[in-house]
């Protein structure tokens, strides 16, 4: 069981992950509007620590996740070992996908979707996590290795698997945010989740971020 | 002349990247706010010559300060500051009359050049009127 006092981060920590999380974010919104021609309207992030065996209803709740999301999970080895959820809650899946298959007629809720459907939403959710984990862990000054991205669909809390870093009692370090794809009504949450034993690595290197302005 | 400069941002951390990266010899004013909304009720109170105005915030965001501020003084100089890079972001600002676009984080180069540039808007607009 390890103490709160290990992963907490004081108010300018908090703040100061949160612009990094706020550029990583822009960084991610950017290339998916570059590759899909789609407006994007960023969110303010949200930077939490909870206990691990919270996460996945604060997911659930803050997602307006349903019985049916679409979820891409991605994880991240490294000084920022941790997972990300990039989730298409209840039916906004057929929305982002009809930016891809404009043709197509209206979809269905309830229709499965087809592989090349499920390979679509995969791809913009590696998007979405490589870019932002990317500019998260290049502002940072560090790195880290992705496993391959894994597609789910069913319900989240069934569906979220934090791996062993994320023992129940543990705590975590987790941002969300929003991206709006303006012209379809379609809304994407991303979730990165780092387990506390990035703690000491991030108030590092957020003390020699802040050394580049001093 | 530059003298007043006005920050609006809702990262303390940001706001202070900005400064620091602003300070050099010359002695300005800064004033800050940490919303869209606090910032153009500061933006009115003092009419700064220069804002450094972020997009992505909570009460009112940087398009609506935006153009809340443009509607208050139409040569307001304002410079935004943004980690939203995307292209219809840059047109949108531009056609709300934004005088150029930061990418976030700054350096001391992009915020000189936002000086730079803001001083000279500042000698073309004193030379029209």
């Amino acid at each position: 069981m390890n103490d709160s006092n290990d992963v907490i981060l004081d108010d300018l920590e908090i703040d100061t992950f949160k612009e990094i999380m706020n550029i990583a974010f822009g960084s991610a919104a950017a290339s998916l509007s570059d590759i899909i021609n789609v407006y994007v309207v960023l969110s303010v992030p949200n930077v939490k620590i909870m206990k691990s065996a919270e996460i996945a209803d604060y997911i659930k709740s803050e997602a307006k996740a349903c019985g049916y999301n679409n979820l891409v999970e991605q994880s991240f080895i490294g000084n920022y070992r941790g997972v990300a959820l990039s989730i298409f809650p209840c039916g906004s899946e057929r929305e982002l996908l009809s930016i891809f298959n404009p043709d197509k007629e209206s979809y269905i809720e309830s229709d499965p979707l087809n592989e090349l459907e499920m390979e679509i939403l995969k791809e913009v959710g590696n998007i979405l996590i490589g870019s932002c984990v990317g500019k998260m862990v290049e502002l940072l000054k560090e790195s880290v290795t992705f496993s391959p991205p894994r597609f789910i669909r069913g319900d989240i809390l069934q569906n979220i698997s934090l791996g062993d870093a994320f023992d129940s009692d543990h705590w975590a370090i987790i941002m969300k945010t929003v991206f709006h794809f303006e012209e379809k009504n379609i809304s994407s949450y991303l979730f990165l989740i780092n387990s506390h034993e990035v703690t000491a690595s991030l108030k590092k290197a957020l003390r020699n971020f802040w050394k580049e302005y001093e | 002349m530059i003298k007043k400069i006005l920050i609006i941002d809702d990262s303390v951390t940001a706001r202070f990247f900005i400064k620091s990266c602003i300070h050099d010899d010359t002695e300005y004013e800064i004033f800050e706010a940490g919303d869209g909304k606090q910032g153009v009720d500061i933006f009115k109170q003092i009419q700064p010559d220069l804002t450094f105005l972020d997009l992505t915030m909570p009460e009112m965001n940087g398009f609506e300060a935006l153009n809340e501020i443009k509607s208050t003084n139409k040569d307001a100089v304002v410079v935004i500051l943004t980690a939203d890079i995307q292209k219809k972001t840059f047109e949108r600002v531009t056609k709300l009359g934004a005088l150029m676009l930061i990418k976030k984080p700054p350096t001391k180069e992009s915020i000189h050049d936002a000086l730079s540039k803001a001083q000279r808007q500042l000698e073309d607009i004193r030379q029209s009127k």
